[in-house]
């Protein structure tokens, strides 16, 4: 190699150093936030369009953004969290932040990174939402989604049946089995071929949540959740499983060998479904079905006048990332949410702020209102540490009862030892912890 | 360099590969089975209390009952069937071969593929509810949410996709029984039951230990067919009826994340598959 081929090849290597690189001094101010969200893909484009903002409005935050399978999202999260790893900013199911909570994961909302004075300043832009990510008074997220399901009727099957959703529509569960009865098409051996309302069995969560939305009605709780105890072996409980057990056994309106009731809804085999949420109009314009939303029924003795569970999903920053970083990851959540009408607009994903709410859909769109009107009254699905394994035992129990034909009365003692169990040993772990720090 | 040093040299990337991906994920799964451990934090040691508390541990008592009943389904009447099905394939007659290649085409598929296409085989409202309820005008069976059929069907499918492969072992041993041995019974008069029973059967040992063991251990890993076929979505549904071992382990690793017990587990599954394997070597070995 001749002398000036290697100075050629040395100023070469020099120049990319520094146009690929930087200096050394600009990178020392640089930081890097790292965001895992769980795949929506309606969400995904606004996503993009903030992080773009975002970074040209703070050229010293670089964003590294990843969209995660939506089944694959727990679990990953946490193997990063126990490699060390994990994002700066992540959001989760309030169902599962309890168990992030517990492992000292969630930074508490540093207000003044996100141009906040304080709590109030913040939670004052939104009409709830916050139940669920708030510990020991302190707010640990900031609420993506709001959501609550209420019960779709395909208005074609309920005119067949020469019925009238707005007129008849049951307000009451003990008046929902012969509106269903009517709705419903049977083949000669009584086997149901088209049926007018069943529950979403195959899905845990919705399970887990209508019959703690039935147990909240009768002023009872699922769950104790600030002393970690099941709650279903009481009266509220056996008597809101023994609607299900009836539901499929005795008035054999459907059951768990159905396929998940939003997919048969969508297909026209379900004439009523109250498992979407406001998410689910495009779903209804997409599948040309003429509906109307109603509120879910109560029971006829009801002492609270709520609907189903609401549930959220939460934008969290990771209490182990290094404080700049935790800065810029607030940073970066107040800009996320600033942009509420936009996602509830592009994603269908509704926070009760102003903003949102000032939108002409809540004015005029009679279903949009349903759903908030619904939201006011609802109480929040309990937090639950263990999340899968206690709906795993709620599961196991209700199909113990309702395939297994168990009386209800012996299985529900033992779900709630399960689940007391299960709790325990979350209690235990959890004080651990808070012992060691 | 000397020449072992050269040979030792050569064996190192095969050894340095077995030792990272295999022995220390055993041996990392054994200290393991020894903690709590959560993800979230470090593993804390618990010594034999993971062990201890599966003794009480109601979904390990169940997954254990349900485990030795799909071994029980899924190695006795593959045995019998297989060897049935190659004592009929040994015989001469006409087509047999296309028969055979019939009959071997479960084996093909992958399992979750046999286990997709009979999950939609059994649907409630399909094809074999309607072979099977046409005769009692019955339209509807619940095959795979019923606590006694899920389980059943189960072994059924699994029966079915195996019993072709273990048949083609039968037959490779069948093959390799000298021709003499059958001709001088059958000079003697023997009977086919009593040439199969006295001649034959003694033969085909070593095939029959090989068959059982294959087998044992396959049923005792079972884990696909009870993910796949489950109406629950792989939950062990309904009523935990269809949680297997296998099916516990991704439990408690994966959705709880208790990976203390999910190791205290696949320990005492290789413990089970390790103890039965012994004592059908054992069996073999003591009637040599």
């Amino acid at each position: 190699m001749s002398r000036r081929s290697i100075i050629r090849t040395a100023v070469t290597a020099a120049i990319a150093v520094v146009c690929l690189g930087g200096s050394p001094l600009a990178r020392a101010e640089q930081v890097t936030i790292k965001i895992w969200m769980h795949e929506h893909p309606p969400r995904l484009p606004i996503d993009r369009k903030i992080i773009a903002a975002f970074e040209k409005a703070n050229p010293d935050i670089k964003v590294e953004y990843e969209a995660i399978a939506v089944a694959d999202y727990p679990t990953k999260l946490l193997t990063a969290f126990a490699s060390g790893g994990g994002p700066d900013v992540f959001n989760a199911f309030s169902g599962l932040v309890a168990q992030y909570y517990n492992a000292r994961i969630l930074a508490p909302i540093d207000y003044a990174a996100m141009g906040y004075a304080d709590q109030k300043a913040l939670t004052s832009l939104y009409s709830g939402g916050f139940d669920g990510i708030r510990f020991a008074g302190k707010l640990y997220g900031v609420p993506t989604e709001v959501s609550n399901y209420a019960c779709y009727t395909n208005n074609k099957l309920w005119k067949e049946a020469g019925l009238d959703p707005n007129k008849d529509f049951p307000k009451t569960w003990e008046a929902l089995p012969a509106i269903a009865e009517r709705l419903t098409k049977r083949d000669s051996n009584g086997v149901p071929i088209r049926r007018g309302f069943d529950f979403d069995w195959p899905s845990r969560p919705v399970s887990w949540l209508v019959i703690s939305s039935m147990m909240h009605q009768l002023g009872a709780n699922i769950i104790d959740e600030s002393h970690y105890k099941a709650m279903l072996d009481t009266p509220a409980g056996q008597r809101s499983m023994q609607y299900w057990v009836d539901w499929a056994n005795k008035w054999k309106l459907g059951g768990p060998q159905y396929t998940d009731s939003r997919t048969d809804f969508l297909g026209g085999k379900l004439a009523t479904d109250c498992s979407f949420g406001v998410w689910g109009i495009p779903q209804m314009v997409d599948a040309k079905i003429d509906y109307t939303v109603k509120p879910a029924p109560r029971w006829a003795d009801a002492t609270h006048d709520n609907g189903f569970d609401a549930y959220a999903y939460y934008m969290m920053v990771n209490a182990r990332s290094p404080a700049p970083v935790q800065k810029a990851a607030w940073k970066f959540v107040r800009m996320f949410t600033d942009d509420a009408a936009e996602l509830f607009t592009g994603a269908g994903l509704f926070v009760p702020r102003k903003e949102v709410t000032d939108l002409p859909q809540f004015k005029t769109d009679p279903s949009v209102r349903v759903f908030l009107n619904e939201l006011r009254t609802a109480e929040f699905t309990p937090r639950v540490v263990g999340y899968d394994q206690v709906l795993d035992a709620f599961l196991r129990g209700r199909d113990q009862m309702v395939q297994g034909g168990q009386p209800v009365a012996q299985v529900l003692p033992q779900v709630n030892q399960d689940i007391n169990s299960i709790l325990r040993r979350e209690k235990a772990k959890a004080q651990a912890m808070a012992k060691a720090n | 360099m000397d020449r072992k040093w050269w040979g030792l040299a050569f064996v190192l990337p095969v050894v340095g590969f077995l030792a990272v991906f295999n022995v220390f994920p055993v041996l990392f799964g054994f200290y393991l089975s020894l903690t709590d451990y959560d993800l979230l934090n470090p593993p804390e040691w618990v010594g034999l209390d993971n062990f201890l508390n599966l003794l009480d541990d109601r979904l390990f008592l169940t997954a254990f009952g349900n485990t030795l009943v799909f071994v029980l389904g899924a190695t006795v009447p593959v045995w019998i069937g297989s060897l049935l099905a190659a004592l009929l394939f040994d015989q001469g007659f006409r087509g047999k071969e296309i028969l055979k290649t019939a009959f071997f085409l479960p084996v093909l598929p992958p399992v979750v593929v046999v286990a997709v296409v009979w999950r939609m085989l059994l649907h409630p409202n399909g094809i074999m509810t309607w072979l099977a309820g046409s005769f009692r005008g019955v339209t509807e069976i619940d095959w795979l949410s019923s606590t006694v059929l899920a389980p059943a069907a189960m072994i059924v499918v699994h029966d079915w996709a195996v019993i072709p492969f273990f048949m083609m072992i039968w037959l490779a041993g069948l093959a390799g029984i000298p021709p003499e041995l059958r001709e001088a019974a059958h000079i003697d008069g023997a009977s086919p039951v009593r040439t199969f029973w006295h001649i034959e059967l003694p033969q085909l040992r070593a095939t029959a230990v090989l068959v059982a063991a294959i087998s044992t251990i396959n049923a005792f890993q079972t884990f696909t067919l009870q993910y796949v076929m489950s109406a629950d979505g792989g939950a062990g549904g309904p009523a935990n009826s269809t949680l297997v071992l296998g099916l516990l382990v991704l439990k408690y690793g994966f959705q709880y994340f208790r990976m203390g017990d999910a190791a205290a587990v696949s320990v005492v599954m290789f413990a089970m598959i390790l103890a039965v394997t012994a004592l059908q070597l054992w069996f073999n070995r003591r009637a040599d």
